[in-house]
């Protein structure tokens, strides 16, 4: 195509607002808060299936943690009516992501399955992206961290480990979704089922609390979920557009 | 020369400032090597510590990923502004204040963005890729994101860069030749090419002068733009806090308003050691002195702006953010920044104040230590309290970033010094247009005007 | 080898006097030198064109262009859909623009200057040292020893402290 064909039809096809309803894919992951005990087995599976750094514990006094996905807790009350409420946060995903315009390199973008893709190699480190997302979900790699032995024999091979100055978050397991989609390729073109991909943090939930797959199926789980009445997205009113769905905790207590 | 000593004569002016390039003493070497010094030892080292090990090195933490780098950066870029956007406005109005002290405030303005650029490099986690934020076409087909505030930001700053030097460097090339015939040795090769053959002639003079007001006209809005563009860096994101509208009049007002403070504090720097007291006057911080007074109030107004509205907003995030500022941890800092930039500035109500040398170089000082906090506190402050209150987190700099602060304004004060032995740091054509032009001998004003030259046959001359 | 006459006045109002009288007198147009700029040069010597407005003028045009096409023509080279926002937007990309104009605008100006005032001098041209110190200069070309003794006399009644001959290419 010649350079102006080109100009002409990325134009238009990314003109109107709505534009990534036409992608491949659409993954959306419900979060049952019912459900959720708060164990953090999902934080502890997702340290496992992306290599994430074990900050240690004097990083972890100067607030370096290091979790795509958090446990966040929320204590209500005096001792002893305390109550404590929990949710956990991982990256939304948001099709309306303000981490993604201000990237100046474009390390990150939405791709095709409508996931907010992190770019590790071409991440310059500016931080902005953490500094713009309202959820704080992004995190970054103050050093270059290294495995004591013999952890570093339980590392991913299917992911990298990021190297300092690089910025980094929750994919979504996209290892696992490229895996899926090229078996899916090689067995005839079809589309992933139901329920074939799982990140690993729903994969490990003790209480199936998570749930994850494709919101453009009808027929999906997650679809099926996401029209329960409880539904709703964490700061909603802010309009990124999230992929996280949660389902709200019905308090038996309350009044 | 006949002339009474008080009355300064055009070659008076010559000799001065060659005086100043030529004739160094030894309180200019130990000065210039302190500076190197520092900033070898407090800017450079701790930097190269950090590339080697990670930003790490900085105090950032979770919520808090940006830091006083970032804080220095809006700084420098603000102390940037008045010195070219100052000397290009009062260049339309042709004020004659201006004359003697805009070529080091557009000096200024030059060092503040390289020091600026420098701390951008500090700031970046991976340094060594910061070319690709620079649109150059290359093997792997990529171009930056021109969507992002901070391409504006790259984009913004290399025209200001460009056209600051451009502008100091066109105001200079008749003094490089006034300098050139009397210098020897490297110092004439070097005023030789940078002069490029400048004479003076009507033609010349006219030529420059054309050029020169149109670079002030294209640079004013470019001044205003960059610091806007610099501001939504943090206006265009969704948190609270550096979500408003209010940023980009906001950032201008203070980078004119610190620039300003700078500029009073190299002009006393100046004057005080370079012998050019003739030059930089009470007239000149009397003025400088009004301008400080009104973007202090601007400034100030702009603030209670911000309370008003984060008051009144009735929006919860909006309103803990605003008590945050101000009685959380962070409150000292806030009530030192208002204390310095918007109630010590007053004192320049009096006229008597404004053209005393010292304290105007105290008070000059005190609103640049608060500008300083000010960019400090919208970075820490703002991503100290977020919305969701499980990521709040504190912030407090490193050892590191506390000495690369130090290091950089050591740096800025090197790449001054060197340009003051370098370029004439006083513009002796202009310094020659605000005095007396001689007139013809014998005769007065009126006569010149009254009478027409004849010429040989009786007709007028022209 | 063209000999230059030329003249050194003590204020500016002999010179421009000197300039006028020796247009009048039939010279080529003669050039005034100063450390300052003078004024009513152009009542004398008539009014100069500039061509300086022509270049900043395009400069910005073509900067404005190439700013737009720089911003847009990327965005579309890979395709980098970010925050749900069309790749073609006019908020960022006209400041993208603004920045430009103004950079080419600027950097078409300094160009022009060059041209118009024929910088950098490869060769040497008449020049005194106390034109750039406190004196005005007028020179004026005369090719014959009777131009010059004439241009001498217009100089000296005009009030020139002194009168030298210079030959471009030497002193």
């Amino acid at each position: 195509m010649s350079f102006m064909d080109r100009f002409v039809s990325g134009w238009r096809k990314y003109r109107k607002p709505g534009y990534y309803e036409d992608f491949d894919y659409a993954w959306t992951m419900t979060i049952d808060l019912d459900r959720c005990t708060g164990c953090g087995a999902c934080v502890t599976a997702c340290q496992a299936e992306n290599n994430i750094p074990i900050a240690g514990e004097s990083e972890l006094d100067r607030g370096r943690e290091m979790q795509w996905m958090r446990i966040e807790r929320y204590w209500e009350g005096e001792y002893p009516n305390t109550k404590l409420k929990f949710i956990p946060l991982l990256c939304q995903q948001c099709d309306a992501a303000p981490c993604e315009t201000v990237c100046p390199v474009s390390a990150t973008y939405h791709n095709q399955d409508g996931l907010n893709t992190q770019i590790y190699n071409r991440c310059i480190g500016t931080r902005s992206c953490a500094v713009y997302c309202p959820y704080e979900v992004r995190y970054f790699n103050y050093y270059d961290h290294h495995w004591d032995a013999p952890l570093d024999q339980q590392l991913n091979p299917d992911v990298t480990v990021r190297e300092k100055g690089v910025m980094e978050k929750c994919t979504f397991c996209v290892q696992r979704i490229r895996q899926a989609k090229d078996h899916a390729k090689d067995d005839g073109r079809r589309r992933i089922k139901d329920g074939e991909v799982q990140p690993a943090c729903v994969q490990t939930c003790p209480a199936e609390a998570l749930v994850f797959g494709d919101r453009k199926d009808p027929d999906s789980l997650v679809s099926k979920s996401m029209s329960d009445p409880r539904a709703y997205h964490v700061l909603e009113e802010l309009n990124t557009l999230p992929s996280v769905v949660y389902l709200k905790r019905v308090d038996a207590d309350a009044g | 020369m006949q002339a009474e000593e008080k009355q300064l004569q055009f070659a008076d002016v010559n000799n001065d400032v060659i005086r100043s390039l030529v004739v160094t003493g030894r309180n200019y070497y130990i000065t210039l090597g302190v500076a190197i010094f520092v900033t070898l030892s407090c800017f450079f080292f701790p930097w190269f510590y950090q590339l080697f090990y990670g930003i790490g090195a900085a105090g950032n933490n979770h919520p808090a990923v940006w830091g006083t780098y970032l804080a220095s950066f809006i700084f420098w870029i603000g102390l940037s502004h008045s010195g070219t956007l100052l000397s290009c406005v009062l260049h339309i109005t042709n004020s004659e204040w201006r004359k003697a002290m805009y070529r080091s405030a557009e000096a200024m303005t030059l060092f503040s963005l390289m020091v600026a650029a420098t701390m951008v490099m500090v700031h970046v986690g991976r340094p060594w890729f910061i070319h690709w934020a620079a649109p150059y076409p290359n093997q792997m087909e990529l171009w930056p994101n021109f969507r992002s505030p901070l391409l504006f930001d790259v984009m913004a700053i290399a025209t200001y860069v460009t056209g600051s030097s451009i502008f100091i460097y066109m105001g200079s090339i008749p003094d490089f030749a006034a300098v050139r015939d009397r210098t020897t040795g490297w110092r004439h090769h070097l005023y030789v090419l940078l002069s490029l053959g400048w004479r003076g002639t009507d033609t010349e003079w006219h030529r420059l002068g054309w050029a020169y007001t149109f670079l002030a006209v294209l640079i004013i809005p470019l001044a205003v733009s960059v610091h806007s563009i610099v501001s939504w860096d943090f206006a265009m994101s969704l948190v609270p806090g550096l979500h408003q509208t209010i940023f980009a009049p906001y950032f201008v007002v203070g980078a004119i308003y610190s620039g300003t403070a700078g500029i009073v504090t190299v002009m006393f720097v100046l004057r005080k050691y370079m012998n050019f007291e003739q030059y930089i006057t009470k007239l000149h911080f009397d003025n400088l002195g009004k301008l400080l007074i009104v973007l202090s109030l601007i400034w100030s107004y702009i603030n209670v702006l911000e309370l008003f509205t984060g008051w009144y907003s009735g929006t919860s995030i909006e309103y803990e953010q605003l008590k945050y500022k101000l009685f959380g941890f962070y409150a000292p800092l806030y009530w030192e920044m208002i204390l310095f930039c918007a109630a010590v500035p007053l004192l320049m109500i009096s006229r008597r104040i404004r053209t005393s040398f010292v304290p105007m170089l105290l008070i000059s000082i005190a609103v640049n230590i608060g500008m300083y906090t000010e960019r400090f506190l919208i970075v820490a402050t703002t991503q100290s309290r977020q919305y969701l209150p499980d990521a709040w987190g504190i912030y407090i700099p490193s050892l590191v970033e506390v000495s690369i602060i130090v290091g950089s304004l050591a740096l800025f004060t090197t790449l001054f010094l060197i340009f003051v032995k370098i370029v004439p740091s006083v513009s002796i054509y202009e310094v020659k247009e605000t005095m007396d032009t001689p007139r013809k001998e014998g005769s007065s004003i009126w006569q010149e005007t009254m009478e027409t030259p004849k010429s040989e046959n009786g007709d007028p001359a022209w | 080898m063209v000999n230059n006459a030329l003249g050194l006045f003590h204020d500016p109002d002999s010179a421009l006097q000197a300039a006028g009288r020796l247009k009048r007198g039939g010279f080529a147009q003669p050039e005034l030198l100063s450390p300052i700029p003078i004024h009513g040069v152009e009542d004398v010597l008539g009014a100069k064109k500039s061509v300086i407005r022509r270049f900043t003028f395009f400069g910005g045009l073509f900067g404005a262009l190439a700013g737009f096409t720089l911003a847009a023509g990327t965005a579309v080279l890979y395709l980098h859909p970010t925050g749900g926002r069309p790749i073609i937007t006019f908020p960022p990309f006209l400041i993208i623009t603004y920045e430009m104009t103004i950079l080419c605008g600027i950097l078409a100006t300094v160009l022009g200057f060059l041209i118009s005032a024929r910088f950098p001098a490869i060769r040497e041209r008449v020049y005194v040292p106390e034109a750039a110190v406190d004196k005005f200069a007028v020179t004026v070309a005369c090719d014959s020893e009777e131009l010059f003794s004439r241009a001498e006399a217009i100089l000296r009644e005009a009030g020139a402290e002194v009168v030298r001959k210079i030959s471009e290419g030497g002193s």
